[in-house]
């Protein structure tokens, strides 16, 4: 984890002094094709360099320097305070802290052992399964799921052990609701997410209701709204700006790939058939998909992979085969 | 290349639909551009390219966003995303101001001259009386205080979303 962080710090240096030296007017040839084999390099650089970029060149930036220009004495004493804007928020939740800790020693007294519920759910592979939490909260369960959940007068936590679950949170103001998923967590109020552990290092999040907040460990923290999601692994991460609808296609046996790896997409099949789909090489799972998948119909989507990257599949006895 | 565009144009914010577009509209007129000149760096080109496409993208939406404004009917229909956004620039703004203001104040100095009066390295130097090399560490190292900050604070900054 540190040495991903240290990589993670290499190229965010190594991305601001390109957008420091691309911001000139002139480049001789070498540095410029030294830019592009940089870029070349690793798909994180372009996206490093994209965000600083996109930092140097903002209206915000420049509105910030000019304030900082025009008042240099009121830069020049900086005293450790807290921006004004955030001083009445954060002082709304520390209400709301009081509140459940009042609430907690009632709680307390009257024995909270009671009213901590722990459970395990799990769906058996081929079939979805909906389970309604305690809290009122709804999780739609893909095939092979399992999770652990724990639910006390003050959090709700889960723990997403392997699969896909589509959460639909019931709101509250201030117990929060929290996934984990391996490194990666997710927290919210009240939304509906979906979290899809594609293997043992990547976790795409979906967001079709509210704000989440997902941090993936090593200080990797955003804040999705609604209509938005985000990959997560290997060090690397992606994010999918094109989640549409109130909930995942998947719940209706649909799958909307996007650069999707082949091996993700046969992961989803096999979630929801009867004959799992295996690769003839392990190299296939690494070709790349676009497109709207009907997971429901494994044959169905075989073809298209068939037709696409031109390769061949076959129904055996207990499964379906895929080769070159 | 056509990847990597359209990972620059996502990482900038840029709406998927709105990518795919840009990303075309690019790679045709880099195409035309390599036929008659001499391009160094065909990625700088490329993302150059791109931005000025987005800005264009991005004025022509606001413009119809004003046009359409002039119905009092619409005044009603979801403002959420541009007050978001207008909330997001706010609290950017915030974020920038404090840490520039917990920056040493010579970085702060060369950030100014740079970004806002365009001084070339050296000359900021010169007058700052140091190397243009340390003019471009206390960029690199302003530029990446600021995007931490951010990243710290939880703001979705994308300035094309």
């Amino acid at each position: 984890m540190t040495a991903q962080r240290q990589e993670f710090d290499v190229i965010d240096r190594e991305a601001a002094e390109w957008v420091d030296r691309m911001n000139r007017p002139l480049h001789d040839a070498e540095v410029a094709a030294e830019f592009d084999r940089w870029i070349m390099g690793d798909p994180r650089h372009v996206e490093s360099y994209a965000r600083h970029q996109a930092l140097w060149q903002s209206g915000s930036l420049r509105s910030a320097l000019e304030v900082a220009e025009a008042a240099p004495d009121d830069f020049g004493t900086f005293e450790d305070e807290a921006v004004p804007n955030w001083a009445g928020q954060a002082w709304k939740q520390f209400a709301g802290f009081a509140a459940v800790a009042l609430c907690l020693v009632v709680v307390l007294s009257m024995g909270a052992r009671t009213l901590v519920s722990e459970s395990s759910y799990a769906a058996a592979r081929g079939t979805s399964r909906e389970v309604v939490l305690p809290d009122g909260s709804k999780v739609r369960m893909s095939g092979g799921t399992r999770m652990d959940v724990r639910i006390t007068p003050w959090s709700r936590e889960v723990a997403l052990q392997n699969g896909e679950a589509f959460f639909d949170v019931a709101h509250e103001k201030v117990r929060t609701f929290s996934v984990n998923a391996g490194d990666s967590r997710v927290t919210v109020l009240g939304t509906a997410f979906d979290i899809d552990l594609v293997d043992s290092q990547t976790r795409v999040v979906r967001v079709y209701r509210g704000l989440v907040s997902v941090d993936a460990g090593a200080g990797r923290q955003w804040r999705l709204p609604a209509g938005n999601g985000i990959e997560v692994g290997g060090g690397r991460v992606r994010s999918l700006g094109d989640v549409r609808g109130d909930h995942p296609g998947w719940i209706d046996g649909w799958f909307d790939a996007d650069d999707t790896s082949v091996q993700q997409l046969v992961q989803r099949i096999n979630r929801g058939s009867d004959l799992p789909v295996v690769l003839a090489d392990p190299g296939l799972g690494q070709l790349l998909v676009t497109g709207r998948f009907q997971t429901s119909d494994p044959e169905m989507v075989l073809e298209a992979l068939a037709a696409i990257h031109d390769l061949q599949w076959r129904k055996e006895k207990a499964r379906y085969v895929l080769s070159h | 290349m056509r990847s990597t565009l359209l990972r620059y144009l996502r990482a900038r914010g840029a709406r998927p639909d709105v990518a795919d577009d840009v990303a075309q509209e690019t790679l045709a007129r880099l195409i035309a551009l390599s036929q008659t000149q001499q391009i160094g760096s065909l990625f700088a080109l490329a993302f150059r390219i791109a931005d000025n496409l987005m800005i264009d993208t991005r004025r022509r939406e606001m413009r119809q966003e004003t046009q359409h404004s002039d119905d009092v009917d619409d005044e009603w229909e979801s403002d959420d995303p541009s007050l978001d956004r207008i909330l997001d620039s706010r609290r950017a703004l915030d974020v920038l101001s404090l840490c520039l203001r917990r920056m040493p104040p010579l970085r702060r100095e060369v950030l100014i001259r740079r970004r806002l009066n365009h001084e070339s390295c050296r000359a900021i130097g010169e007058d700052l009386s140091m190397s243009a090399k340390a003019v471009e560490k206390h960029i690199t190292r302003g530029l990446l205080d600021l995007r931490a900050a951010l990243d710290r604070a939880g703001v979705d900054f994308a300035e094309f979303a």
